[in-house]
């Protein structure tokens, strides 16, 4: 490793780390607008064109606010929390691929942070971490909401992490590989000459199971029980000032894009466009680095639509309650994905012996 | 810079480790294991062992960990509910933990190599491979007394009759 490739993983990192952290504002303005679009009112337009600026001046007023540490909490671990959470959200970035790679003096440089053998069990290794913030913060906030929310986002997300799993582990015997990047090359080409050979068409109980498991991941609704303003004032966040709760806020948007990012991976064909192959493309334009600006685009493309599904989602769907949250997850999904892993085995032995 | 990067990573995994058993709240006692089980994982990574390490995550602190700090604090422990340690339950405890020293030495003694094995390219597969022929038997008999284990817990736990046909929707 020389000083050259330093320096372009330096940047490289930089650039994703930085890139994947303006999804924060952007999707503050997105959930507002697109609230008021489905709820039929104009939503925030007064700060400049069309409210673009809404989010700076929203992050204006949470920075400016007075920092308040409650007296009953345990300190430590009340501070601590917020950065528990975003922490693991930040980390599993990493593991996502952006396109297939771009050239420096002909050299190649993939367009991921780190392309890790075991992909796909880092980002739930690394993901399921984020529940420790919520657990300490909720816990140390001493206050009987805050610890009835932690509760109840530590059992939803520890359930819904088993369909997630399963609906991961399908892919992974039907890929062949543990890596995310080795997925979307997969993904390459057409299935029968017709649709694109795709996760979604390849495994769609897979992908559906997947779908609803990231939604209660992310402890969005239909899924945010921890945080039901009509039962438990905030959640586990009920005692968090401005700027622990953006905190909060923050990782909760950079999951979802990590799970956006996933589901375009795993089952969209990551940087893939339908029915043109990569060969084809870069013989049209002519260059390696204008490909991976198209695979980049391709790629954030695909995420901005789950995102916008995230929050169209969330504006239409009513609150599920808890047991029957716990009886989709138990009764419902892992059966299914448990079915969804046998059913793969079995296409692929016969696939195998064919 | 392996062997420096060695002893940072145990001396991390032994102090969370001490601090499991020194911290006087229980919570902070899973914080430590928490902790204990991240030094454990890089060490596997520094053995070469990425599945092993993410598994170690994945597993024990995205799950299992979980569970014991979700029923500490549901159960709210407090520190001053803590029994007062007495005579008996010092030497019981001072027995058995003789007793898992000795057991401990004679196995690290007989089936410790002086060398760690180098860590196969594909481990994947081997693992897998080796799961599904030579330990098949062991791996299958394990699930099984861990599922014998859930029910019997549930049946112990579980007080009076058992609602036929699941909870009212």
């Amino acid at each position: 490793m020389d000083l050259t490739d330093l320096i372009i993983t330096v940047v490289k990192t930089a650039v994703i780390y930085i890139g994947m952290i303006q999804v924060v504002p952007l999707m503050l303005i997105v959930e507002r607008r697109g609230a008021a679009l489905i709820q039929d009112r104009p939503g925030p337009n007064r700060v400049g064109p069309f409210g673009l600026f809404q989010p700076i001046a929203d992050v204006i007023k949470m920075m400016m606010k007075e920092v308040i540490i409650p007296s009953q909490v345990n300190k430590a671990l009340y501070l601590l929390g917020p950065s528990l959470v975003l922490l693991p959200a930040s980390l599993v970035i990493a593991a996502l691929p952006f396109g297939d790679f771009f050239s420096v003096f002909n050299k190649p440089y993939l367009l991921q942070v780190a392309n890790i053998d075991v992909g796909i069990l880092y980002v739930l290794a690394i993901g399921s971490l984020g529940i420790y913030g919520i657990l300490f913060g909720g816990w140390a906030s001493n206050n009987k909401f805050s610890l009835m929310g932690a509760m109840r986002a530590t059992s939803q997300i520890i359930s819904y992490e088993i369909p997630l799993g399963l609906a991961a582990c399908s892919a992974v015997l039907w890929y062949g590989s543990f890596s995310l990047r080795e997925m979307v090359v997969t993904q390459e080409g057409t299935l029968w000459g017709v649709i694109p050979n795709w996760g979604v068409f390849c495994q769609p109980l897979g992908f559906l199971l997947f779908f609803i498991a990231a939604f209660a991941e992310t402890n969005r609704l239909p899924f945010d029980l921890p945080e039901t303003e009509a039962e438990l004032v905030a959640g586990f966040h009920t005692e968090y000032g401005p700027m622990d709760f953006g905190t909060f806020f923050m990782a909760e948007y950079m999951n979802m894009a990590t799970m956006s990012g996933l589901m375009v991976a795993m089952y969209f064909g990551g940087w893939h466009l339908p029915w043109i192959a990569d060969a084809t493309l870069l013989q049209w334009l002519g260059s390696r680095n204008i490909l991976a600006i198209l695979q980049v685009v391709t790629v954030v493309t695909k995420m901005a639509f789950f995102m916008v599904v995230y929050v169209w989602v969330r504006w239409t769907i009513p609150r599920f309650r808890f047991d029957q949250l716990m009886r989709l997850a138990w009764k419902n999904l892992i059966p299914l994905g448990l079915f969804n892993i046998v059913l793969t085995a079995v296409i692929l032995y016969l696939k195998g012996a064919a | 810079m392996r062997e420096i990067l060695f002893v940072i990573f145990s001396i991390f995994t032994i102090t969370a480790a001490s601090g499991v058993l020194l911290s006087k709240s229980p919570v902070y006692s899973a914080f430590s294991l928490i902790l204990s089980f991240f030094g454990l994982a890089g060490l596997y990574l520094l053995w070469g062992s990425t599945f092993m390490a993410m598994i170690q995550i994945l597993i024990y602190t995205g799950a299992i960990v979980v569970l014991f700090v979700f029923v500490v604090m549901l159960l709210n422990l407090n520190t001053e509910k803590e029994n007062p340690p007495n005579l008996l339950f010092w030497g019981i405890s001072a027995g058995s933990v003789w007793l898992l020293s000795l057991i401990l030495l004679r196995v690290l003694t007989r089936s410790i190599p002086s060398k760690l094995p180098a860590v196969p390219v594909d481990q994947l597969r081997t693992i897998s491979k080796l799961l599904f022929t030579r330990y098949l038997w062991p791996f299958e008999v394990l699930s099984l007394f861990l599922l014998v284990m859930i029910v019997a817990i549930f049946a112990i736990t579980r007080t009076g009759e058992i609602p036929v046909g699941g909870e009212k929707s």
